[in-house]
Parts: C-alpha cells; sequence; structure tokens
C-alpha cells in the first residue's frame, strides 16, 4: 500500500546541506504495524515528515519516492496533499498538547477536520466526532472541552480519535506515548491495537524506546545516522539482533525482573549528521569494527529474512 | 546495595504538605499536590521517588529545592530545619549543596547565550574564590564527566540536541560540589543507548563522590538499575516504599503492582490481565477521607471509601499504605 523508494532527505543550510535520510526504502502493507526507532538525531522524525509530505524549508526531499495506493506524493501540490491527508493518511504527532489548537474545543477542531473534506451536515458531524471519542474510550462530553481540560493521556487519545475520523488506510504516529507515563502509555498501545484490529488501518509507528513497540508491532526498522540499519520481523530482531547497533539498543534497557546487572548502553554519541564517519556510520561506537568498516560503506544485506547493514555479517565473519 | 549498614541521614521530610489554591475568587478550591509525606534521604544513597504525572513527584523536589514552600511539615537538611535557613549566605550554601536538575532541557538553558554563560555563572556565584581562569577549567572538567565534548561549552542551546542539554543540566549541579542532587526525570528525555551512560554516572557520583541523588522517575525499571530505595507516590501521598529489590519482588500496595504490569518488557509475554485498568490518576481537588486509589482498585474493601490509610510497616523497612495489604499477613495480587 505504500512503498518508500530510496527516499533521501536534505536540510539545505548555509553551511553546506545535511543530509537527515540517506536512501531508507521500505514498504508497508495494508493492515500493518510498522515500528521505527532509533535515537533523536537519526532522522525517523524527518523520515516520518517526509512519508506525510510535511517537511517545510530548509528541509526537503533531495531524492526517492513516496507512493501511497499508487501516488507519488513528492512533488504533488498542497491542494492534492490536504485532500488526502485526514482521510487517506493521518498523522498523530509527537506532542498533543501542541497539535491541538488550545483556544478551541475538541469538538470545533474535529469539525475543521470533517468540513474541509467534504459536505457533512451539523448533526452528521457530532455522531461521528462522537463515535470516534468512544472508541478511544472518552466520553462524547468531552467534545465541549478544551485541551487543557483534558488528562495528557485523554488528549493524546482525542488525537488519535481525529485521526480515525475518516476512517484512514495509514496513521503514522510519531512518538504519541512520549510524554505519557507507563501506565496510560500502556493502555494507549493496547487501544492503539485493539482499534487498528477493529478497522484494519496501517500504523508506521515511530519511538525511541524499542520495549515500548515489542509486543504491538509486526515488522520493526532500526535507523541509525539516518540510514536503514536494520529491518525484519519484530520478533526476529529481539530474539536474534543481526546488527551491533540493534545488540546495543537491546541491552541497553535495564529489567525490572532478573538479576540486576550493570549495563554499559553504547558508548560515545550518535554522530553529528554534517560530519558522518567515513565507511560504515556506526563503525566508532562498534565493538566489533575492523579495519575494512573504516572503507566500505556497507549496504543493506539480505540475512535470514531480514536486511542488515553491517559488512561482517554480509561476510559472515561475525557470527551470532 | 541494600545489604549495606544503616546511612547516616542527609534530609528527611516530617509530614510534608503543599496545597494550590485553584479557580478564581468565588469558587476557591485547593489541590492537594503533596499530602503529608515523610521520608529520608541517607548519605551515599539514591532514592527513586516514582509514580505518574499528577502524583506530586515534581512538587516534592521543587519543595525541596525551595522553589515552593511548603503549605506546612518541614524538611530537615543536616538536621537543621529549612525554614531556619534565612539568611542569603545559608540559602546560597543551600542551593549548592542540593541542586536541582529539570525535567524539560528545552526550556533550563537560556536560549540567548552560550552554553556555557550559565555554567560560568553558577560557579561565579556557589564558588566565588576560584579565578575566571580556573572556572573554565572547572566547566570543561564537568563537562568531560558528563560526557561532552569541552567544545560545547561554546555553543548555543539550540545547537544540542536534548539529551545533550540534559547533560548540560547535570553538568551545572556536579559544578557546584553538591551533597544531593534533585533530579528531576533526569534521563527521560534522553536517548536510550545514552541513557545507561546516565545512570552509571549518578551510581558513580555515588559510589565515588558520595553524593545522594533523589531520582524522580516514572521509570522504575531505570530506578531499579540504580536505586537502593523506592518511594511509590500515588495522588500526592506514599503508597510504598522499602529497599528497591523488597518492593519490586513484593509489591504489596496494588497500585504498585498495576506499576509493575504496565513496564514494557520485551523480554517477557504480553500479560493480556495487564490491561483491564483505564483509569487516570485523581486531581486531587478538596479530597475527602478514603483511600485516593480505591476508584481503580479491585480490591478496595467498605473501610476504603472511609478512612485514609497511612503508611504502616509490613516487614521491617518496608511500608505501604493500604488497608488491604496491612490485613492480610501474606501477599495480595490485585494487578499481575
Amino acid at each position: 500500500m505504500l512503498e518508500v523508494s530510496g527516499l533521501s532527505v536534505d536540510y539545505i543550510l548555509d553551511r553546506g546541506n545535511v543530509r537527515a535520510v540517506d536512501d531508507v526504502s521500505f514498504t508497508v502493507s495494508r493492515g500493518e504495524f510498522l515500528g521505527i526507532v532509533g535515537e533523536s538525531g537519526c532522522g525517523k522524525s524527518t523520515l516520518l515528515f517526509a512519508v506525510a509530505q510535511l517537511l517545510a524549508p530548509p528541509a526537503e526531499v533531495a531524492a526517492g519516492t513516496v507512493t501511497f495506493d499508487g501516488t507519488n506524493l513528492v512533488g504533488l501540490t498542497d491542494g492534492q496533499l490536504s485532500a488526502m491527508r485526514w482521510r487517506d493518511m493521518s498523522v498523530v504527532m509527537q506532542s498533543a498538547m501542541n497539535a491541538l489548537n488550545p483556544v478551541k474545543t475538541i469538538g470545533a477542531q474535529f469539525k475543521d477536520a470533517m468540513r474541509a473534506h467534504g459536505k457533512f451536515t451539523g448533526q452528521e458531524i457530532t455522531t461521528r466526532s462522537a463515535e470516534v471519542l468512544k472508541m478511544v474510550g472518552i466520553d462524547p462530553v468531552h467534545l465541549g472541552s478544551y485541551p487543557h481540560q483534558l488528562s495528557g493521556g485523554m488528549r493524546q487519545r482525542s488525537m488519535i480519535a481525529m485521526a480515525m475520523l475518516f476512517t484512514p488506510d495509514l496513521i503514522i504516529m510519531d512518538e504519541p506515548t512520549s510524554a505519557l507515563d507507563v501506565v496510560a502509555q500502556r493502555s494507549l498501545m493496547v487501544q492503539i491495537k485493539e482499534l487498528q484490529l477493529a478497522f484494519g488501518f496501517a500504523v508506521i509507528f515511530v519511538t525511541h524506546d524499542m520495549s515500548l513497540i515489542s509486543h504491538f508491532s509486526d515488522r520493526l526498522m532500526v535507523m541509525y545516522a539516518g540510514q536503514v540499519d536494520e529491518l525484519g520481523v519484530t520478533k526476529t530482531i529481539f530474539d536474534r539482533p543481526l546488527h551491533p547497533y540493534t545488540q546495543g539498543l537491546l541491552e541497553a534497557f535495564p529489567s525490572i525482573r532478573g538479576p540486576r546487572v550493570p549495563l554499559k548502553g553504547i558508548p560515545g554519541n550518535p554522530p553529528d549528521l554534517s560530519r558522518v564517519p567515513s565507511g560504515c556510520r556506526f563503525r566508532p561506537r562498534c565493538p566489533y569494527a575492523i579495519d575494512k568498516c573504516a572503507e566500505l560503506a556497507p549496504d543493506l544485506y539480505p540475512l535470514d529474512g531480514s536486511l542488515v547493514r553491517c559488512l561482517r555479517r554480509e561476510d559472515g565473519s561475525l557470527a551470532s | 546495595m541494600t545489604d549495606e549498614p544503616p546511612r547516616t541521614e542527609l534530609l528527611r521530610t516530617e509530614s510534608l504538605t503543599r496545597h494550590f489554591k485553584i479557580g478564581g475568587a468565588l469558587s476557591r478550591r485547593t489541590l492537594h499536590a503533596v499530602d503529608d509525606v515523610s521520608f529520608a534521604i541517607g548519605e551515599r544513597e539514591i532514592v527513586a521517588l516514582a509514580g505518574e504525572s499528577g502524583s506530586g513527584k515534581s512538587t516534592i523536589a521543587r519543595v525541596l529545592a525551595r522553589i515552593y514552600k511548603p503549605t506546612s511539615g518541614e524538611v530537615f537538611f543536616e538536621g537543621k530545619p529549612l525554614s531556619s535557613m534565612t539568611s542569603r549566605q545559608e540559602r546560597l550554601r543551600y542551593s549548592s549543596l542540593v541542586p536541582m536538575v529539570f525535567q524539560d532541557p528545552f526550556s533550563s538553558i537560556n536560549p540567548v547565550f552560550r552554553v556555557q554563560h550559565g555554567m560560568l555563572r553558577c560557579l561565579k556565584l556557589h564558588r566565588p574564590s576560584l579565578s575566571a581562569t580556573q572556572r573554565l577549567e572547572e566547566a570543561a572538567r564537568v563537562f568531560e564527566v558528563v560526557g561532552l565534548n569541552p567544545d560545547m561549552l561554546q555553543r548555543f542551546p539550540y545547537e544540542l540536541s536534548g539529551g545533550q542539554r540534559q547533560r548540560v543540566g547535570f553538568a551545572q549541579a556536579l559544578a557546584m560540589r553538591p551533597r544531593l542532587i534533585l533530579a528531576d526525570e533526569p534521563v527521560s528525555m534522553l536517548d536510550v543507548s545514552i541513557r545507561i551512560g546516565l545512570l552509571n554516572l549518578m551510581a558513580k557520583l555515588r559510589d565515588e563522590e558520595g553524593v545522594s541523588i533523589l531520582y524522580i522517575t516514572h521509570d522504575i525499571a531505570s530506578a531499579r538499575y540504580v536505586a537502593d530505595r523506592l518511594i511509590v507516590m500515588y495522588a500526592g501521598q506514599i503508597a510504598e516504599t522499602g529497599p528497591i529489590e523488597d518492593v519490586l519482588t513484593h509489591p504489596r500496595h496494588p497500585y504498585t503492582q498495576l506499576l509493575l504490569s504496565a513496564v514494557p518488557d520485551p523480554r517477557a509475554p504480553l500479560s493480556v490481565a495487564a490491561e483491564t485498568d483505564r483509569g487516570e490518576p485523581p486531581r486531587v481537588i478538596d479530597p475527602t477521607p478514603g483511600c485516593r486509589f480505591r476508584w481503580r482498585c479491585p480490591l478496595a474493601i467498605e473501610k476504603c471509601t472511609q478512612v485514609t490509610p497511612e503508611l504502616a510497616e509490613l516487614r521491617p523497612t518496608h511500608s505501604a499504605a493500604c488497608h488491604v495489604a496491612q490485613t492480610s499477613s501474606e501477599e495480595v495480587k490485585a494487578f499481575t
């Protein structure tokens, strides 16, 4: 349904262009839950914005296509895009407090979105708005509430309700749970999954917290420094991570069960995208790096049903 | 870590209470952000204060940092009540011994100055004996300690990532040679791979520098990783407290059990039983007596609607404020 192919995004800056997303390709099928994980600055949010065609200067798509239901979104005019937004594809932003208009009631904002996409009577709008709010477990009386009157979890859920007004084919979520505490986060994740099973929309879910989506996503894409490092079935990646970065990420989570073991995390910092290291971008932080890694930039290699960007996996010198 | 001999007490709160007046002149109401909270922090100890947003964790930190005055109750630092520290000198001394690292690194650094501006100013204020060169050296040293390149001192805040900004916050606290750092969600905005580094840094500060840390967090797993003791807050009150391993392996308060069941753990199978809770923490406005968790609690009994449960020891050093847990000798599971 969605096919992203060779997508690159540049930030055009005075001191030169910075490539935030570098040659990223992936597909999302109908009803699929794709998780994208990575650290801040790895380009995951930029990628989402590029997929949703929400990039604003200085960012622009440098190469590649985003094909959604047979249409290449890159290069469409704003008018053509806004006809699709909300109806075929919705975006749920990281901070609902910033995404909702603080001086309008929830109901008025739902109305705006619906009015933009067709002629609806007031009655139809109210009925549908109440319906979607109920779906996410919020009492429809809150259509008359302002965002500040709702708790963080309710605000985030009403954003998801708004995204579902037209039951789109694809909902893109950019860290929708990062502002919530753990109990609310868990119940929101379960709710998203239930809604997805009920209505069959596809979800692209971006997060920095791998453990969060371990039980919810079908496939997982790990990004590092603007590139895809590993792409595969979630369970496979958790059971047997191939890329050293993915391994490091998985080992960076303390657990509440089992023995208390000292963890190291991953040494060093993610690279500045304006000065990426030569060869493999993870090399300076990689415990398995060899000389060859500094010279050759690895491609994404297929291995055991996953894709992995690691030279030592490709030539088999790194056993699992 | 929990088997060490009892530590000397560094800071203690007694019945700490902080209320906020809300509403207009005609509808005066009182928000009970923190109600009757007593706990102690020892030397060389990391105490984790955990709870949902709105549970009063940050309010406690702000009272300890003297941003808010307590409505009632008292805080003792090195045995001396905070309310008695009135001179500028005493207040400055306290704020350098008990600095705070804030939750939001985007609003805690002045955006119009280079990063070094804030660093050097706090060094000038709190360590006046240092010369200008020494201040620069000290700033560079603490930057190294928190894992930042000293070149970053010359950058503007907007040039730094959220994680880097948060480490600037830690560096500022460290520069004051503190006894107790109040760390309000210090790692929640950091990247996973770097988070561990900072947690390790907190442990190092405790073990090598003898600094105590009040680690405020909603992330129980990270609390378990560094902390010696855990305090679980719910709706402004302490629900459960004790050595962290005891509390996590034998949670007695139903809220602690709910919190633990919600922690994402890729190594554990998904438990469906945990999904029954859709509740939200209450805003505690003009509360009536009774347990504040009773609306979400599957174990609630008649007594819970009438009497506010007090924190009581169930085992030595492990306490919970729950009528059901206090009357039953064995563990009762509300959420698994």
